[in-house]
């Protein structure tokens, strides 16, 4: 893979999965008080398929994500994180990504199981 | 030699700070601004230490009456603004922040020079501003997260809830500027060769923390707005009378607010990571990692807010969000801790005054990380809200992973700052006072809290069991404070009889050591490059002099290629004189003076104008 | 040692990665805004409240198309002043000022008369309703401002330093566009 497109993969890696947990978090938020309040209620927005798509969606990102990361790092066994960039720096980057990847799908696996199997608007 | 020795008169000369009290008002030296934050930050913490004591020494015995309700309000609400805003942020960011990054990336200065001496000077007036409250009897006084409606108007008529919304924006401008500085200098401002693998951790952690309090501070300013125009204009934004809402408050207050408390800990966490392989001599373990994990840390924690509102009465499908992310953000700071011990081990540890703090830092970090899992059970959360177990999970966090490493900070970089070695026996003394006492103080709070004492209370009644946890936290506050007293006694004293250091008396491993100490106004004769993420241990062959004016390098994207050369500017009265017209618009705001206000206003903008009437030279 | 190579560009200058700073604190606290407006109209059971009203469609989607417009002239501005034309950086400058400057007096207008009618301390509605709409021209005004000054500077020609001003401020403009689209879709959303 040329250096251009490992570059490209890790940028996506880095910040493909930040952005979707970002996005779902708000979101998925958002639908439960759409959902809870008297204001969002009226505009009878199904919670539970809502929440699977906006969750769903972002945990594919990530997992994406995470395996763009893994490729990188596949693809530059030999380099070290402290050798001359660009190489260097990619790796390094795609280390952090695989990390940070893996617990923002363990967020969104966690929101849903939650949100489906705890759908009710009191204080529990 | 003849060459080198014209070369450095010439930057000697180019980099001259002017002298006198004129030179300090007008700096734009990053140097002279960090030492400028640390006395004002100092004597900030000797103000909320001293409010500590007093609400210590009126809670030692049941029924004191030594203090009022309504003095005790102001002293806590005054004791957290004051330690967070006015003492952990400015003294890891402005001070440590300041005086260091420019040295660790191998620069002259930051970005934005005068942009940094004005974060200090708002600073300074933000500090006033509010203690000035202090004086006039108008303190804050509805807690630092000033819940509505008890700082409503309705409730709190006076003027110390407008001071506290006024003060804390004041003060916020200073830290976003502060912010500001930070990634931009991090972004543009690295030696050659410091491509972003290659950072020190320190500029890791202080880019979070600077991402940190860009994206959090202005949600706070804007629940400060709300409230202040419901207080003085009449708006409902809080008031359920007029369907507005009052857990609103809360909600922006803790968008703010939790990211705020990593925004703490994250410049310490810096700290401990750049003593950390000066003293066991070995490179960080897992540095990639330790690397994302600081980023993570306030990334995640950004989706954590609600966890304080537990009680509230959110719905459970809302809570469950938060708590996914309360409980995967522990992750990162566990990573962080592994990797720390992990170096303690394969390293050869020197216990010199600066490790011991860390290794503190780490006990007292992890105690209060326990107590914070236990808070991501919403169950347990909704017991022990409010209590006394609260002010001990986050004394332990803030105490133990921010002062800790502050405290270790100052013996690490004393040498470098003032050219003296600290002598090291009283700081280990000092070392283990303070933790005797922060443990004293702190440990009993999770048994009060867990048999029944709620937070905020001035006084307690005899018989309920909590008198001698109380005695026993006051005691631990008194040996905190002589062991805080020893150990800043002993850096006055090495100051004036302690040996000289050199450069490098630690054999450090960033580029800080590279220069004299304490460092020339020039930071480094020769701009150097960098071939590792540890380049006093890995030195590459330096760059170019740069001695043909008052200039630095601009570096170029993620790989730390050579950009431009930029000329930066000399000592500027602009940033204090729009520091004085900011104070003069929130002095006139808080009196209700909105007009003046405005006209104060007009002031700021014909300052800002004034500061960019003269151009940088064309290189 | 190495000699110094000649400036090259492959990145912003630090210039432009200020603004970008300035863009995303006043982006998250109009940010704020906006989640404060739906937080509490999820509250309420009716929205608007009664005796309150929705801005008009049409002469609010009038007037914000007008003012995004001007991120046309801005970005011509930019491109010019990048390419040294002194003249028609001026020029694009001052179509773009003319017009802003019509939108604010409008809307200056507006809001005054409005505020006659319904007073921001009516309810809920009308304090986040005015404070949004309030925030929102404030920033109109501030690049007014900017424009006004870089005129000014612009009167003895064109330096690097006076190239980034015009970037910058472009950059500027964009975001106040983005907001006001933003924002207006916000306000008008209360029709639905």
């Amino acid at each position: 893979m040329t250096v251009k497109r490992l570059s490209r993969l890790q940028w996506f890696g880095l910040f493909g999965g930040a952005v979707m947990l970002a996005a779902g978090h708000i979101l998925g938020i958002g639908l439960t008080y759409a959902e809870c309040n008297v204001g969002g209620a009226r505009w009878g927005i199904p919670n539970d398929p809502w929440e699977m798509a906006i969750l769903l969606t972002a945990a594919f990102v990530m997992v994406l994500a995470a395996a763009a990361s893994a490729t990188i790092i596949a693809q530059t066994q030999g380099t070290s994180y402290d050798d001359d960039p660009p190489l260097s720096r990619i790796r390094f980057f795609a280390i952090a990504a695989l990390l940070a990847n893996v617990l923002f799908t363990i967020i969104m696996i966690l929101d849903l199981v939650g949100n489906v199997f705890n759908v009710v608007c009191r204080q529990g | 030699m003849v060459v080198v020795t014209e070369r450095l008169t010439r930057l000697e000369h180019q980099w001259q700070a002017r002298p006198g009290v004129l030179g300090w008002l007008t700096t734009t030296d990053h140097k002279r601004i960090g030492l400028l934050y640390f006395w004002t930050t100092l004597v900030l913490f000797g103000a909320g230490g001293v409010e500590a004591l007093a609400m210590r020494t009126q809670l030692a015995r049941p029924n004191q009456h030594l203090i009022g309700p309504e003095t005790y309000n102001e002293l806590f609400t005054l004791h957290g603004v004051t330690m967070i805003f006015f003492f952990i942020i400015p003294m890891t960011t402005g001070a440590f922040g300041n005086y260091l990054l420019p040295l660790m990336l191998g620069a002259r200065d930051m970005a934005f020079p005068r942009m940094n001496a004005l974060s200090f000077w708002i600073f300074l007036g933000s500090g006033i501003f509010l203690y000035v409250s202090l004086a006039v009897g108008d303190a804050p006084n509805a807690g630092w997260f000033n819940y509505v409606p008890l700082s409503s108007r309705h409730y709190d008529p006076g003027h110390n809830i407008d001071f506290y919304c006024l003060g804390v924006i004041f003060n916020s401008i200073a830290s976003t500027l502060t912010a500001a500085q930070f990634i931009v200098t991090i972004l543009k401002s690295r030696a050659p060769g410091m491509s972003l693998n290659r950072m020190p951790l320190f500029c890791y952690a202080m880019f979070a923390a600077a991402f940190g309090l860009l994206f959090a501070l202005p949600t706070l300013s804007a629940d400060v707005i709300f409230l202040f125009l419901d207080r003085n204009v009449g708006t409902h934004f809080f008031d359920p009378a007029y369907h507005g809402s009052a857990l609103l408050w809360q909600h922006l207050f803790w968008f703010f607010g939790h990211p705020e408390v990593y925004i703490l800990i994250v410049p310490a966490f810096g700290i401990a990571t750049s003593i950390i392989p000066a003293f066991t001599q070995r490179k960080m373990v897992a540095f990639p990692l330790v690397a994302i994990a600081e980023l993570l840390v306030v990334f995640i924690g950004f989706g954590v807010w609600a966890h304080h509102m537990y009680a509230t009465g959110l719905p459970t499908m809302t809570m469950i969000f938060f708590g996914a992310a309360t409980a995967m953000v522990v992750i990162p700071s566990t990573i962080q801790v592994f990797s720390w011990c992990m170096s303690f081990i394969m390293g050869t540890a020197r216990f010199n005054t600066p490790l011991l703090f860390i290794a503190g830092f780490i006990f007292m970090f992890v105690m209060g990380g326990l107590t914070g899992i236990m808070f991501v059970a919403i169950p347990f959360d909704q017991q022990v809200t409010d209590t006394y177990f609260v002010i001990a999970h986050f004394h332990y966090i803030i105490f133990g992973a921010a002062v800790f490493p502050i405290f270790g900070g100052l013996y690490y970089w004393f040498p470098k700052v003032t050219g003296k070695l600290p002598f090291d026996r009283p700081g280990q003394i000092a070392f283990w006072i303070i933790f005797v006492g922060t443990n004293l103080l702190f440990f009993p709070m999770h048994i009060l809290g867990l048999i029944g004492m709620t937070r905020r209370e001035y006084t307690y009644p005899s018989g309920l069991g909590w008198e001698p946890y109380n005695f026993a936290e006051t005691i631990g506050a008194f040996i905190t404070t002589a062991g805080i007293l020893l150990l800043l006694g002993n850096l006055v004293y090495s100051y004036f009889r302690g040996v000289e250091s050199g450069p490098d008396p630690w054999h450090g491993p960033t580029l800080e050591w590279t220069v004299p100490s304490p460092p020339p106004d020039y930071n480094f004769a020769v701009i150097p490059t960098v071939r590792s993420a540890y380049p006093n241990w890995e030195p590459a062959p330096p760059y170019e002099w740069l001695d043909r004016g008052h200039q630095q390098v601009e570096s170029e994207g993620v790989d730390g290629v050579i950009g431009d050369i930029v000329g930066m500017p000399h000592e500027s009265p602009w940033p204090p004189l729009l520091a004085l017209t900011l104070l003069g618009v929130f002095a006139m705001l808080v009196l209700g003076k909105f007009e003046i206000a405005g006209i104060m206003g007009i002031f700021t903008l014909l300052t800002l104008v004034g500061w960019h009437s003269k151009e940088p030279q064309e290189s | 040692m190495t000699a110094v190579p000649a400036p090259r560009r492959v990145a912003f200058p630090a210039g432009l990665w200020g603004m970008l700073m300035v863009i995303a604190t006043e982006g998250m606290l109009l940010g704020a805004f906006i989640a404060t407006y739906f937080y509490l109209r999820f509250k309420a059971p009716v929205w608007p409240p009664h005796g309150d009203h929705a801005p008009p469609i049409a002469t609010t989607l009038i007037l914000t198309a007008c003012l995004v417009a001007t991120s046309a002239p801005m970005a011509i501005a930019s491109w010019s002043a990048a390419a040294g034309e002194l003249a028609k950086t001026r020029l694009a400058l001052v179509i773009a000022l003319i017009v802003q400057c019509g939108y604010l007096a409008y809307e200056f207008k507006d809001f005054s008369d409005e505020l006659h009618k319904s007073n921001i301390v009516h309810d809920q509605y009308t304090s986040i309703y005015y404070t949004l709409l309030g925030a929102d021209h404030a920033h109109v005004f501030f690049g007014v401002l900017l424009n006004l000054w870089l005129l000014g500077k612009l009167v003895t020609g064109l330096t690097r330093y006076r190239v980034r001003a015009v970037q910058a401020i472009a950059w500027y403009w964009h975001f106040v566009n983005v907001l006001t689209i933003v924002i207006v879709g916000t306000l008008l959303s209360a029709h639905a």
